[in-house]
């Protein structure tokens, strides 16, 4: 049976008397780019850390790529390809000398290190500042050479924190299509991100942390929702209150005259439709609503927005 | 082999970043043109050979300055360049050993002292030369302690200076005072001198011995130092 690239049964993890990741149960099945999402604090970065065997669960498990972190570290980290939130490139090199450096220590042989060194700086349009100092680079091409030193092995699994954080709307673009294109050659992906737009658009399941708790799994247009399917109604002649709905159903009004009905399924709707015309209610419209991943946060998380 | 091969790397890439970093490049070549050229202006030939070979000894701790000067600099740099650019986290993040990324730093640290040590002695064998000094004999050099003291001592000094200068940069977070630290951690070899507890004697058997001993001392705490350098233990380490 496939246990999916990353595995997590009641993972934890604390520090001292502060518990930064409680139960965590989790699995990002193989070739799917899974979105992991959560405010400061969350437990984003512990988890990142306890899947490449940086740090030991205090209790739980965790495997990735079928091995055990903490007892295969080595073996983990050299089929994982990895960039932290805060990207770390050496200043005092360029950034062909970054991507030479990472060759060896993924130990690729030197042809095999020459080519996708050099594949990978047009990939991540950097080949024109090969030979600069990353000293004098932005944030966005640091990025951007960080992405591609997670990329130089050719890695089983990518795990990304916050890779767009910092860059410039047209890198943000370049970056998403690269994962999209990643997405498309089928590897895994782990992504911590903030940009919720760019988690619905690249992710096929988020997942969506707080206070070290998941608090929802599922793929982006349906997490949260527990199944409830949602549509706004145009109504006439009457409004919608107290209207005997079948089961399982409720009407709330919204402004301009329209209402949002809320349904254990989305089949209920002729029921909704049936009631409201049985009750002489005119039903101008029935506009099906997709709820955005930012709502559905919202209301889990409670806060302004991820971090 | 792939330890070998991942320690190289590693080195590899030590010696790239700091042989491209203008201030290690300064520290270095000023370090060994300055305990090169110093005991040449101090001492003159004729007072030299008038007061003895224990002067002659005396120009052998330039070179030891040297070594002192260089790794004090470059074994705190070398981590805390690190930490502050985030690439620690990328290293710790790689498949490379924990010994691999913490003992390149070591041996480029100690050989980086070593070799302004060497090079300051080459610096006072040619201005040596170049006053028309009889050269060899001028120098401590001719004498088996001050050849001992050169070559061994130092040796023990620079991987002694750099194991501390990468703990202390593992937990103080500024160059300064991570500098500063060991610096002052020479003083700790000194105490036993100053307190009475050893005695400092100027014969080749004492001082072949007090290498070794103090050598042997050094690379000791490098290993205990880089078993103690556990992955989770850094993360924990930078997390505070």
């Amino acid at each position: 049976m496939d246990e999916g690239v990353i595995a997590c049964r009641g993972l934890s993890r604390s520090f001292g008397s502060h518990q930064a990741l409680s139960g965590l149960d989790l699995t990002v099945p193989r070739g799917s780019v899974f979105g992991f999402l959560g405010p400061n604090g969350a437990g984003k970065t512990t988890t990142v850390r306890l899947l490449v065997g940086l740090l030991a669960p205090t209790a739980g498990s965790v495997a990735v790529l079928g091995l055990d972190p903490v007892a295969h570290g080595g073996q983990v980290r050299a089929r994982c390809g990895v960039m932290l939130d805060q990207v770390g490139v050496y200043d005092r090199l360029t950034a062909q000398q970054n991507l030479e450096f990472a060759a060896r220590v993924a130990r690729l042989p030197p042809r095999v290190a020459r080519e996708r060194v050099e594949a990978l700086l047009h990939r991540v349009e950097l080949w024109d500042r090969r030979h600069d100092h990353v000293s004098g680079f932005s944030k966005g091409m640091r990025q951007k050479l960080g992405l591609a030193r997670a990329l130089i092995a050719e890695p089983d699994l990518l795990i990304l924190d916050e890779p767009t954080a910092g860059l410039d709307p047209a890198n943000i673009v370049m970056v998403r299509d690269l994962l999209l294109s990643l997405a498309e050659e089928s590897l895994s992906v782990f992504l911590c991100t903030h940009l919720l737009a760019e988690a619905q658009r690249i992710c096929d399941t988020v997942g969506i942390l707080q206070a070290g708790r998941l608090l929802a799994v599922g793929a982006p247009g349906q997490i949260g929702q527990q199944g409830l399917p949602a549509a706004r109604m145009v109504l006439s002649g009457a409004d919608g209150r107290g209207i005997r709905l079948p089961a399982g159903a409720a009407l709330a009004p919204l402004s301009g005259g329209e209402w949002r009905v809320t349904m254990d399924d989305a089949a209920d709707i002729e029921g909704v439709v049936a009631a409201l015309v049985q009750a002489g209610v005119g039903v101008r419209a029935v506009i099906p609503e997709a709820v955005s991943l930012e709502e559905t946060y919202l209301k889990l998380v409670g806060g302004d927005g991820p971090a | 082999m792939t330890v070998l091969r991942d320690w190289g790397t590693m080195i590899h890439k030590e010696i790239l970043e700091s042989f491209g970093h203008r201030r290690f490049l300064a520290v270095f070549a000023l370090a060994a043109l300055l305990t090169g050229v110093l005991p040449a202006l101090s001492l003159a030939h004729a007072h030299s050979h008038a007061l003895g070979g224990d002067l002659t000894l005396f120009r052998a701790i330039y070179v030891l300055l040297a070594a002192v000067i260089v790794v004090a600099q470059t074994a705190p740099d070398l981590v805390l360049h690190e930490r502050v650019g985030r690439t620690l986290d990328y290293l710790l993040t790689t498949r490379l050993p924990d010994a691999a990324i913490f003992g390149s730093k070591l041996v480029v640290a100690a050989g980086s002292g070593y070799a302004a040590a060497v090079l300051a002695l080459g610096v006072q064998l040619v201005l040596a030369a170049l006053l028309g000094h009889s050269g060899w004999s001028w120098l401590f050099l001719a004498l088996p302690i001050g050849r001992v003291a050169v070559f061994g001592i130092t040796a023990g000094l620079t991987v002694y200076l750099a194991v501390v200068g990468t703990f202390v940069a593992l937990r103080i977070g500024e160059q300064r005072t991570a500098y500063m630290a060991t610096m002052l951690s020479v003083g700790v070899l000194i105490a036993p001198f100053a307190l009475g507890w050893l005695t400092l004697t100027l014969t080749a058997t004492w001082m072949s011995q007090a290498a070794l001993v103090f050598g042997a001392v050094a690379v000791a705490l490098a290993l205990v130092g880089l078993g103690l350098l556990r992955r989770e233990r850094v993360v924990l380490y930078l997390q505070d």
